[in-house]
């Protein structure tokens, strides 16, 4: 049992500082079409709306499901209350990152290290029997713009509260 | 006319054949490509928008930038980069404080972000630049007497009024268009719009409920058209249904629908070589690629 009196009323505008969020009236359309309402457990955005509103903080940071999202934004479009329920599911996602570093993709640390998530740089032989150009203009090739590129991102707020993650690369 | 090419890293990095169809087919349709020296990731939206805002919009921003300095639009095939260089550049633009944010962040790279770059896919280029006209008179092979489907990247499909550019943003009908142009008929199915569902933490985190969510789309298209392949314009959409049906055949061994990125398939029709423009695959296209 949830007792109403004990959460944290004001939480959605920690997550989600958007008035439009609390004209969310559960109708599920932002469920229904969404691929990743299939997973296992199912993400369901309406829910996700629903604890941010009710202010469940412990229900919110053991969400798993905002990260089976695909991004495909259907529900943005279709809401019909305009609340934009894939800009909260990344804003969960960012509150979760921002409370429990467990919660940060190491997927950062990689564009952090060498620009990109895939190695890119590394992939030569393939394109040259493809007749492509061996190298691509990537970060790496620039080491003075990387370094650039790492200086600024040490400026932004969650790889600046989480230096050490990034410390070698 | 001439775009700055964004090419993401799936595509250099995994399936380079399409970055390779891509070179070659849009500078003969006059749409010619610049390289971006230092671009970086779009930011995937599982990487930095899913921490903060700041460093999300500084990533945008850095692509953006890139962009500007040298007077060009953005073109990008991958629907991920599409939809968050789309985004990213709408808060930029409709926020002065975080325009002014990013701006700053910029500041020791000496670049900086004021709008004058658009971020267009490629299928948008395609269809409303250089029209379909143009296409069907570039190709010297058609694909008649060939069945296609296509599968729409949802990614330059919504939100409308931020990414689209077809129209009804539901009933899109571009990437149709586009293969009708190169002469194949392109059957309907009940599920051609739904999302593939390969993005995201979905097909990792939840595989076989994403395998079970690609079944239903490639059963239809085995039970409602007469399929030769599909056709994608989507990094993501193009890598997904090629290696799910070999998953699925673990259980099944019924799916073997060759899948093309668009620039792949206009390739071919244009009379390059398939051992460039089309080798990287998981069904074999032979059945498809012997045509040429």
């Amino acid at each position: 049992m949830i007792d109403l009196a004990e959460t944290k009323k004001n939480m959605w505008r920690e997550v989600f500082d958007s008035k439009d969020l609390l004209y969310c009236f559960n109708c599920s359309t932002c469920i229904s079409g969404c691929p990743a309402s299939n997973a296992n457990p199912p993400l369901l955005i309406r829910n996700l709306a629903r604890i941010v509103i009710l202010g469940l903080e412990d229900e919110l940071l053991e969400e798993d499901t905002p990260w089976m999202c695909v991004t495909c934004s259907r529900c943005e479009e279709m809401c019909p209350m305009d609340v934009k329920p894939f800009e909260l599911c990344l804003a969960i996602r960012q509150w979760q990152s921002q409370n429990d570093e467990t919660r940060i993709p190491p997927s950062i640390v990689e564009i952090y290290s060498r620009g990109y998530t895939q190695a890119v740089e590394k992939n030569t032989e393939q394109r040259k029997s493809l007749g492509l150009p061996e190298k691509l203009p990537v970060l790496t090739e620039y080491p003075e713009l990387l370094e650039k590129f790492q200086n600024m991102l040490m400026k932004t707020k969650v790889v600046n509260e989480n230096d050490y993650m990034f410390e070698g690369e | 006319m001439k775009f700055g090419l964004f090419l993401g890293c799936n595509t250099p990095a995994i399936r380079p054949d399409v970055e390779r169809a891509i070179r070659l087919t849009m500078p003969k349709l006059g749409v010619d490509l610049v390289d971006l020296e230092g671009y970086v990731c779009c930011p995937a939206f599982g990487t930095f928008p899913s921490t903060d805002e700041d460093s999300h919009l500084a990533v945008s921003g850095w692509n953006l930038s890139l962009a500007e300095q040298k007077g060009l639009d953005l073109l990008v095939e991958c629907g991920s980069c599409y939809s968050s260089l789309r985004m990213g550049r709408e808060h930029i633009m409709h926020d002065e404080k975080k325009k002014a944010r990013v701006n700053e962040l910029l500041e020791p790279v000496g670049r900086s972000v004021e709008g004058r770059s658009q971020v267009r896919h490629i299928t948008d280029v395609l269809y409303n630049d250089v029209g379909i006209n143009k296409i069907s008179k570039s190709i010297c092979k058609s694909l008649e007497g060939l069945h296609a489907v296509v599968q729409y990247p949802c990614h330059t499909l919504f939100p409308s009024e931020v990414v689209g550019f077809d129209s009804p943003p539901a009933r899109p009908h571009i990437l149709r268009d586009l293969v009708e142009a190169l002469g194949a008929e392109v059957d309907n199915f009940s599920r051609e719009y739904q999302c593939c569902g390969g993005a995201g933490g979905f097909a990792h985190a939840s595989a076989a409920e994403a395998r079970g969510f690609a079944k239903t789309k490639l059963d239809a298209i085995k039970e409602e058209t007469r399929a030769d392949f599909i056709v994608v314009s989507c990094i993501t959409c193009l890598m997904f249904i090629d290696n799910i049906q070999k998953d699925l055949n673990k259980e099944n061994d019924i799916y073997n629908i060759p899948v093309f990125d668009y620039n792949q398939i206009l390739a071919l029709c244009m009379g390059f070589d398939p051992k460039q423009v089309a080798p990287i695959c998981t069904v074999p296209r032979d059945k498809i690629t012997d045509r040429f």
